[in-house]
């Protein structure tokens, strides 16, 4: 006999993990809302759905193996791991991903992040069959059911009066809101610097370190100079690199792109180059830009199959006209430019 | 011998030299790097997408708002790659046209909001770090690369969607015969 139903809880936008579904049982019938004192509106909305009880877990002990999930605003570090561990469902308000000590714990299958109320919904297969067990019956005694669990709940937490948020716990939950929104923009920063930047880095490091030590500078600025240090030779770059049977090749992950720019930078350095050209160039070097990924970014903007086989060229072809306009805009813009 | 120890230290000295602008780089770049992107990150979170998809879908209408604000906005706020997602605000005819407008403002945006497209920092980055060998200040190549890049997504997008449009009737002609 289920007096149950199950929800539905997805990430937002910009959480992690999920979608979970919750099913309170009699032996797990808590929502637990761990969210520094009162019932946070997300565990309300689960606890209102699902017919399970919402109990505030901070200021009354729920045990673990009686949730049917928890409730917790962590921005990443102990709670968010320690219910995975104990294997509880758990739902975290902010925006957190998998980290802290006991990240290993925490998988896409018994956690979900960044939830709001409106990420909870009913599942409907599981609702209809729940009614089509015992329609009138049922309600009743789930109404009697929790009026029941109420009066348990009640009677846990004492004589006190039903709690308002208070104003200092706002406040409270809005400094944290914003803390943990900061942490969680500080992880996703190092982790970006640590998988992208750095060993990009490293790359560009030893490729000018090998250049200027090697003097293999002096033969690259031979070969730079008459194309990268006047308009003319910009333009000739510009052109080839968006021929249309070209432009596609040159494009993935503008390592072609990156590496000329570096090249350019260090003849710019040494003085090869007039510094005012560096904005002209940087339109030369990448009229190629993207070229290899138009069906991917096509797609991703939900274009039809028809409007990917014309886009493609389309592409392709504006380049060809748009590449050596934009080193002539830039050329004309780069006018003053370092020139005291 | 001694023209091993030559080799030796060579082949060492490469690799110092290296190492220093690879000290360079990280002491120079990173740490504003990291704050930067911290704070903007921040503030993308508190903005929400919610509230961005809203706002850039009112963008979508004028053909100058559409290949201007709208991808800086796609961009800035979701970043390559999912910046092309917002195609899904236009027309068929025009998605191409956003999308090269959108993708060819990755770059131009680093200048001045690395965050953007953090792993293709250095087809900016490469230039610049030439011109800091000169001494001289990044601020007005940043900016001005940020607002050529405007004009230039404008005119690829206007371009391109006039390409579209006329190979679409192109192709509805050769279907009709």
């Amino acid at each position: 006999m289920s007096n149950y139903r199950a929800v539905q809880v997805t990430k937002a936008s910009s959480g992690w993990g999920g979608p979970l579904t919750i099913l309170p049982t009699d032996e797990k019938p808590y929502i637990a809302s761990i969210t520094g004192g009162g019932i946070h509106p997300v565990a309300a909305r689960i606890a209102e759905l699902t017919g399970g009880i919402a109990v505030d877990g901070f200021s009354s002990k729920v045990e673990p193996d009686e949730m049917a999930c928890v409730v917790i605003d962590c921005g990443g570090t102990a709670r968010c791991g320690v219910y995975p561990k104990l294997g509880v469902l758990t739902v975290d308000v902010t925006p957190a991903s998998p980290s802290g000590p006991l990240i290993n714990f925490i998988k896409e299958t018994n956690f979900v992040s960044g939830v709001k109320e409106n990420n909870v919904s009913l599942m409907d297969e599981v609702a209809t069959a729940a009614a089509s067990n015992a329609a009138s019956q049922q309600k009743k005694s789930a109404q009697e059911l929790k009026a029941e669990a109420r009066a348990k709940v009640a009677s846990m937490q004492g004589n006190q009066p039903p709690k308002k948020t208070g104003f200092i716990e706002k406040i409270g939950r809005l400094m944290g809101g914003v803390v943990g929104t900061f942490y969680q923009a500080g992880r996703d920063t190092v982790e970006q610097v640590l998988r992208n930047i750095l060993p990009f880095m490293a790359f560009v490091s030893t490729l000018i370190g090998i250049i200027l030590f090697t003097g293999i500078g002096d033969i690259l600025a031979n070969v730079i100079k008459p194309l990268a240090g006047n308009i003319i030779g910009l333009l000739i770059i510009s052109i080839v690199c968006a021929l249309p049977f070209l432009s596609p090749l040159l494009g993935p992950g503008a390592v072609i792109a990156q590496v000329v720019g570096v090249l350019v930078g260090v003849e710019i350095g040494r003085g090869t180059i007039p510094p005012q050209l560096a904005l002209p160039a940087l339109f030369a070097i990448n009229p190629q830009v993207g070229c290899d990924f138009v069906p991917v970014g096509l797609t991703l903007g939900e274009a039809m199959p028809e409007t990917i086989e014309v886009g493609v060229p389309a592409v392709l072809l504006s380049r060809q006209i748009t590449g050596p306009i934009a080193v002539v805009i830039a050329y004309v813009a780069s006018f003053g430019l370092y020139s005291e | 011998m001694d023209f091993f120890v030559h080799l030796a230290e060579g082949f060492i000295g490469m690799f110092q030299e290296g190492g220093k602008t690879f000290v360079g780089l990280v002491t120079g770049i990173i740490p504003t790097l990291i704050c930067l992107i911290t704070a903007v990150n921040a503030f993308i979170k508190f903005v929400g997408e919610e509230r961005i998809e809203r706002f850039a879908a009112k963008c979508t209408g004028n053909m100058i708002l559409r290949y201007t604000i709208f991808p800086i906005l796609s961009m800035f706020f979701l970043t390559n790659p999912m910046a092309y997602t917002f195609g899904k605000f236009l027309p068929e005819y025009q998605k191409p046209a956003f999308y090269d407008s959108a993708v060819s403002f990755c770059h131009p945006i680093t200048g001045l909001f690395p965050h953007a497209n953090a792993s293709e920092l250095f087809v900016y980055m490469g230039i610049a770090t030439g011109i800091t060998q000169l001494g001289l200040s990044l601020g007005p190549l940043a900016i001005r690369y940020f607002l050529v890049g405007i004009l230039v997504i404008l005119i690829r997008g206007i371009v391109t969607e006039y390409i579209t449009k006329a190979m679409m009737k192109r192709r509805e002609a050769q279907a009709a015969v």
